[in-house]
C-alpha cells in the first residue's frame, strides 16, 4: 500500500516535471516549429471554444448596436418633443423683441417665475429688482397686454401681482372708447353650473363691470385700458370680450372678458419705468387688436382717398388760374405798347396773378363797353340820312 | 473519486470553460474573472497532482494557442497552479469558501504575474501598474466568482462522497 501510494507520488512528480518540461520547451520553441502547434490545436481542441467565443461576441456586438440605435432613437425623440417649446418660445422672444423696440425706451426686460404653490395664484416673481430700476407700483406688460403691476421689490427680484389678483383694478374702455368700464377678476359664482360650460373651462377671466346700458360690446371686441385711475395708461389691450352675463344691477351692463394675456403661457415680461408710464403708450399697441387695426387702416384708407381728391381739386383750381393769368398777360401785351416785353416782365406770385385777374376782368368789361358805344356810333353813322324822315340830302 | 463525480467534476468543468468563452466576452469587462482558473482549482482539489499538473498544462497550452506571445507560458502557470492546489488541499483546504476564495485569488495573481513576465508587453511603471492593480483586480474577481460559484454548486459537489 505504502508502495503503491509512493510510486503515484512519484508518477505525479514525474508527471508535473514532464508538463513543466513541456512547457518550457513551448516557450523556447522557434516560430516555424511553434505555430503548427498552436495551429493543430486553434484547430482541433480551441476550435469549438472559439466559435462560442465569436458568436458570444456578435451577440455583444448586436447588442451594443441595438444599445445606439435605441439610444439615437431617443435623442431624436428627445429633440423632436422639444421643438414645439423651441418654436413657442422663439415666438416669444421674438414677440418680446418686437415688442422692445416698439417701447424705445423705459422698459426694464424680467424673466417671469411662476409660484407652484396654491397661494402663488395671483402673483410671478420677476428676476429684476431694485438694481435694474424696478420701482413698487411700476406696472408689468407683456407683448400681448397687461400683465399686472410689482408689488414687492428686493435689490435683484421683485414680486408683482396679476391681474387675476382680487385687488386687480383698471378702468378700462372699448376700441372706439363707446363703452367705459372697471375691469376686475373674474370670481366663480355660488352656483357656477349658472353659467355656460365653456366659462368654467376658463381659468383667470376677467370681468368689465358698470359700462353704460346703452354700449353694448360684441364677443371679440378688444378691451383697453383709458388711463382713468392714475396707475395705467391708455391703450394697453386688457382682454377680449367673451360673452356679457347677468347680474343684478339692472343699470349697468358686465362682460365676461379672457384676458390679453395667459399667466400660465408667461415667460418674460417688461416692466415699465414710471417716466414711461407717464410718458404714455398709445401707440405701441397700435396692431394689437385685428379688429381696431381693420378699422384703423380702413379710416386711412378714406383719410388718403380725400387727400388724393383734395390735391387733384387745387391742382385742378390752379391750372385754371394759371391759364387765366397768362391769357390776360398776352391780351394786356397785345392791348399796350406800353406793356413790357414778357422778358422783363417779373414773375408772378399767386397774389399777383390774382391781382392780374381782377385787372384783366376790369378792363375787358371797360374794352367792351368801349366796343359797344363804337358799334353804336357806327350804326347810328351808317344810317342814310335821306331815310331819315325829314331829312334831305 | 468514483466515476459518478468524476462525471460531475467534468460536466462542471466543462461548464465553467464554456462561461469562459461566452460570458467573458459578453461582460468585456477590463478585469473581468478567469473561469478557466476555477475549473482548473475545482478539478485540482478532487484529482491527483499530476493529474492536476497535467490538466493545468492541457488548459494552459490551449489557451495559449490564441496567444503566440507568450506560447507556453500559459501552459506553466497552469501546471504550477494545478499541482499546488492539488498538493496543497490535504495541508489547507477545509470546506472553507474564504479559502478557496484566497486560493483563487493567488493562483490568478500568479499566473497573471508570469504571464505579464514572460510576454514583455509592458514594462517598468506601466508592469507595475498592470501586476498591482489591474491583475490583483482580476484576480479578486476571479475570486469572487469562483467563490459564487463554489457556493453554487455546492450540492452538486457535496454528493462525492456517496
Amino acid at each position: 500500500m505504502a508502495r503503491t501510494a509512493r510510486f503515484g507520488a512519484r508518477l505525479d512528480v514525474v508527471i508535473f516535471g514532464a508538463c513543466v518540461l513541456l512547457s518550457l520547451i513551448s516557450m523556447v520553441l522557434p516560430t516555424n516549429l511553434r505555430d503548427p502547434v498552436a495551429g493543430t490545436l486553434r484547430r482541433s481542441l480551441v476550435a469549438p471554444l472559439m466559435r462560442l467565443q465569436l458568436g458570444a461576441e456578435q451577440w455583444r456586438a448586436a447588442y451594443m448596436r441595438s444599445e445606439r440605435v435605441e439610444l439615437s432613437r431617443d435623442t431624436v425623440a428627445l429633440a423632436a418633443a422639444r421643438v414645439p417649446t423651441l418654436e413657442t418660445e422663439n415666438d416669444r422672444l421674438r414677440k418680446l423683441l418686437g415688442f422692445g423696440s416698439k417701447l424705445q425706451w423705459g422698459f426694464i426686460p424680467a424673466e417671469a417665475l411662476q409660484g407652484r404653490g396654491r397661494a402663488e395664484d395671483f402673483t410671478v416673481t420677476l428676476s429684476a429688482g431694485s438694481r435694474a430700476g424696478v420701482r413698487e407700483r411700476s406696472l408689468v406688460v407683456a407683448p400681448e397686454g397687461v400683465v399686472g403691476v410689482v408689488q414687492t421689490v428686493d435689490p435683484t427680484m421683485s414680486l408683482a401681482i396679476l391681474f387675476a389678483h382680487p385687488d386687480f383694478r383698471v378702468s378700462a374702455m372699448s376700441a372706439d372708447a363707446s363703452a367705459v368700464g372697471i375691469v376686475q377678476p373674474h370670481v366663480t359664482t355660488s352656483s357656477p353650473t349658472s353659467e355656460p360650460a365653456f366659462l368654467r373651462s376658463e381659468r383667470y377671466l376677467l370681468e368689465m363691470r358698470g359700462v353704460p346700458f346703452r354700449a353694448t360690446l360684441k364677443p371679440g371686441a378688444v378691451v383697453y385700458s383709458s388711463g382713468l385711475g392714475g396707475i395705467y395708461p391708455k391703450g394697453i389691450p386688457v382682454g377680449v370680450v367673451l360673452a356679457e352675463i347677468k347680474t343684478p344691477e339692472s343699470w349697468a351692463r358686465t362682460y365676461l372678458l379672457r384676458p390679453a394675456v395667459n399667466p400660465a403661457e408667461l415667460t418674460s415680461v417688461m416692466i415699465l419705468t414710471p417716466q414711461r408710464t407717464a410718458a404714455g403708450l398709445v401707440n405701441v399697441w397700435a396692431n394689437v387688436g385685428p379688429v381696431d387695426s381693420a378699422t384703423r387702416s380702413i379710416v386711412a384708407a378714406g383719410d388718403s382717398l380725400a387727400r388724393q381728391s383734395a390735391t387733384k381739386e387745387a391742382e385742378a383750381r390752379r391750372a385754371v388760374i394759371d391759364s387765366a393769368a397768362r391769357l390776360i398777360v398776352d391780351s394786356l401785351r397785345r392791348d399796350t405798347s406800353a406793356t413790357p416785353r414778357p422778358a422783363e416782365l417779373p414773375p408772378l406770385d399767386s397774389a399777383g396773378r390774382a391781382r392780374a385777374v381782377r385787372d384783366s376782368i376790369a378792363a375787358a368789361r371797360v374794352r367792351r363797353v368801349r366796343r359797344d358805344s363804337v358799334a353804336a356810333a357806327r350804326a347810328k353813322d351808317s344810317v342814310r340820312r335821306d331815310t331819315v324822315p325829314g331829312v334831305r340830302p | 473519486m468514483n466515476w459518478g463525480a468524476t462525471v460531475r467534476t467534468v460536466l462542471l468543468c466543462a461548464v465553467l470553460i464554456f462561461l469562459h468563452y461566452t460570458l467573458r466576452p459578453l461582460l468585456a469587462w477590463r478585469a473581468s474573472p478567469d473561469f478557466l482558473i476555477i475549473a482548473l482549482l475545482l478539478a485540482s482539489v478532487r484529482v491527483r497532482p499530476g493529474v492536476a499538473a497535467m490538466l493545468g498544462f492541457i488548459i494552459g497550452l490551449a489557451s495559449d494557442s490564441l496567444a503566440l506571445s507568450a506560447f507556453g507560458a500559459g501552459a506553466l502557470a497552469m501546471t504550477l497552479i494545478g499541482f499546488s492546489w492539488s498538493r496543497l488541499k490535504a495541508v489547507f483546504f477545509a470546506d472553507s469558501a474564504l479559502l478557496n476564495g484566497f486560493f483563487l485569488f493567488l493562483g490568478k495573481w500568479a499566473y497573471e504575474i508570469l504571464m505579464n513576465l514572460v510576454e514583455r508587453r509592458t514594462h517598468g511603471a506601466e508592469l507595475m501598474m498592470q501586476i498591482f492593480v489591474w491583475s490583483s483586480l482580476s484576480a479578486a474577481v476571479t475570486a469572487v466568482a469562483g467563490v459564487l460559484a463554489l457556493m453554487m454548486l455546492r450540492p452538486v459537489l457535496e454528493t462525492r462522497g456517496t
